[in-house]
């Protein structure tokens, strides 16, 4: 069984419901990151696993015993806030102590442990401050801290890092993935930045108004999503999705059409195809898979925006002829005249296909 | 456009005049209670005079002033102190917990406020002499605590709604159990409130006039009932009102100082973002 198992869960607040039916696991040691735009119920998953929201339905089992209805204080979990949830009256000592405290540790030990802990996150000149004496960077080491020194069962983060600035949330980023590293501890990781998700996780769960999306592992999630959904989530900048029609269905393959294509595109499906030929479909094409000029089998007439320099790549907006816009990402530092006529190649066995319902074909 | 040099003056004359008003009848007060009687009757009024102690030397040896100190220190004492001992954890359920009738329940404690204590002081007699709680500190205590109770559950009620509820949240996940929640987070943070609360249920049980003349006689005389006893006969000894009024604003004014350290805000300043 696995370490973390969450059944079935169903989530009610009043007439709405809030997560319906998920079914998630987690190994031990496992790094999971719930992504999902605002609302879909990532915190609202996270309370139900740390004990601080009841489950309408459902199990939960944690190192294989059921604690859908166990006292947050004895599931041994650590959580990290979003708004960090530090002690204002306690120095940064007491705040990681506090728990220990709780559970009576012997003073020594307790000495010993938020030391280790205070060494690991470099805050070992900051104990004896109060948080509001502390940056937003320092708070979060903080509140890392105060989870980490339990050597609880399971750490929750919810979104840790949405109230740093971006360097500082780079940063912290490498600090947790080390982290995971070296305690080899199971997380549960909420974010709805899709970057965190795809370098932070051992598996993402991508969730939408209450319901999995999908789940798997980054590159999963990146190369075979199964949906638009997850499509338009994982990756950045988005994938671009073009207005397609089926031109001849043919075993394992879909011919598609569109008027930006040179020639009908022949594309491998995953699945027995569903579709019928003259049925709408969608094209899915990465932007960093999109190049400029000759390359590529495939080819597509753009008509030219303008152009984003990141100074490593650039980023150029195009149109096809019945304006839809495609983003390309290019190496280098490139510049695009408005109303530039541009043809762009791709790779066939790079480009998605999803059908009128948005499921992957 | 008014310079800053003027404009600080102008704040300073203001603080000034609202300093002087607020303070010249204290002074008043404290200064008469060094004058002797000739000099407090003296027109135009004495501002440079002889000051005397005989006042204070006279309430001292008066046991009945003495007395009446004690009775109402342990009167105010005692109504505060369980007011705050009752009324944070009523607080803390009313602020943090959902549970039938909690709405008709903070009603009640605002409409226990709404009756003129005149009112009650009949029944509240009659019930007091029969239960032979009459002239005791008990009957006081109790009755100040049914008007103080209300006003600490408020006022720790709304301090501790602005905690913020992540913090009970991580405390729990830490392994606090309830009381250590209200313990540890809640009464430390909701300082201020206590702390407000607590002035007001001792300086209404310090100056409380109305029951403390309906329920006690010799014995549990407090401070105020002690000063208008003075109030009777032709001439009325000014210089003793006035030492027994210093000395009965004394306490509250010490216990204020004292509590108001706590009253400071931004406590909660750090906890979130
Ligand atoms: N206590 C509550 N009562 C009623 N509805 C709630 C409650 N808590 C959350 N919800 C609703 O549940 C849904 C999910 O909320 P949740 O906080 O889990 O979203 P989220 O995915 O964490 O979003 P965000 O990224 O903005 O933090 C929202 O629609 C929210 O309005
Ligand atoms: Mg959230």
């Amino acid at each position: 069984m696995s370490f973390l198992k969450l059944e079935k869960i169903v989530k009610r607040f009043g007439d709405a419901t809030v997560i319906d039916h998920v079914d998630i696991t987690a190994e031990r040691g496992e790094f999971v990151v719930f992504v999902g735009p605002s609302g879909c119920g990532k915190s609202t998953l996270l309370r139900m696993v740390a004990g601080l929201e009841e489950v309408s339905e459902g199990d939960i089992y944690l190192d294989g015993a059921n604690v859908t209805d166990t006292e947050p204080a004895s599931r041994q979990v650590s959580m990290v806030f979003q708004s960090y949830a530090l002690f204002p009256h306690m120095s940064v000592h007491d705040n990681i102590s506090f728990g220990l405290r709780m559970a009576k540790t012997p003073r020594e030990e307790i000495d010993r442990r938020v030391a280790e802990a205070a060494r690991i996150l470099q805050i070992e000149n900051l104990l004896q401050r109060k948080p509001r004496q502390l940056s937003g960077g320092q708070r979060q080491r903080v509140a890392i801290g105060r989870a980490i020194v339990r050597n609880p069962k399971l750490f929750l983060f919810d979104e840790p890092l949405s109230n740093l600035d971006a360097e500082l949330r780079s940063q912290m980023r490498v600090e947790i993935a080390r982290l995971h590293r070296d305690l080899g501890v199971t997380m549960v990781y909420v974010t709805h930045d899709q970057v965190e998700a795809m370098t932070l996780a051992d598996r993402i769960v991508v969730l939408r108004a209450g319901k999995v999306e999908q789940i798997g592992s980054p590159a999963d999630l990146y190369e075979r999503p199964d949906n638009i959904f997850v499509a338009g989530f994982i990756g950045s900048p988005k994938m671009n999705f073009l207005k397609a029609s089926v031109a001849a269905v043919n075993g394992g393959a879909v011919t598609v059409r569109h008027p930006a294509l040179a020639d009908d595109l022949t594309l491998p499906t995953r699945h027995a195809p569903t579709v019928q030929p003259g049925e709408d479909v969608v094209l899915g094409l990465r932007p960093e898979h999109l190049s400029v000029g000759d390359g590529g089998a495939a080819r597509l007439a753009l008509r030219g925006e303008f152009a984003e320099s990141l100074g490593a790549t650039s980023q150029l907006y195009a149109q096809t002829g019945n304006g839809e816009t495609l983003i390309l990402q290019v190496p280098g530092r490139r510049s695009l005249a408005a109303g530039e006529d541009i043809r762009a190649g791709f790779d066939p066995a790079q480009a998605y296909l999803f059908d009128g319902a948005g499921r992957a074909i | 456009m008014v310079s800053r040099p003027a404009a600080r003056f102008a704040h300073l004359a203001g603080l000034v005049l609202v300093f002087a008003f607020a303070m010249f009848p204290f002074y008043w007060m404290v200064s008469s209670s060094f004058k002797d009687q000739a000099d407090l009757l003296a027109s135009p009024p004495m501002w440079l005079f002889e000051p005397t102690i005989k006042h204070y030397a006279e309430i001292w040896a008066d046991q009945k002033v003495t007395a009446a100190i004690v009775n109402s220190l342990i009167v105010a004492v005692s109504t505060t102190a369980l007011a705050v001992l009752l009324g944070t954890p009523a607080a803390y359920a009313l602020a943090r917990f959902e549970f039938r009738g909690k709405s008709d329940l903070w009603f009640w404690f605002i409409s226990n406020r709404m009756i003129s204590p005149i009112v009650l002081a009949l029944p509240v007699y009659l019930l007091a002499q029969s239960l032979g709680l009459l002239d005791t500190h008990l009957v006081l205590i109790l009755i100040y605590l049914t008007f103080n109770l209300p006003i600490v559950v408020w006022i720790c009620t709304d301090q501790f709604r602005s905690i913020p509820p992540e913090l009970e949240q991580a405390a729990r996940l830490e392994g606090a159990k309830q009381f250590d929640v209200f313990w540890r987070i809640y009464l430390p943070l909701g300082l201020p409130g206590v702390a407000v609360s607590a002035i007001f249920s001792f300086i209404f049980s310090w100056n409380e006039l109305l029951y403390a003349l309906v329920l006690t006689r010799r014995n549990v005389q407090t401070a105020p009932v002690a000063a208008t006893s003075f109030m009777s006969g032709y001439e009325l000894p000014w210089g003793k009102i006035m030492a027994t009024g210093t000395v009965i604003v004394l306490p509250v004014t010490i216990f204020a100082l004292i509590v108001s350290r706590h009253m400071i805000r931004g406590l909660t300043m750090g906890a979130t973002k």
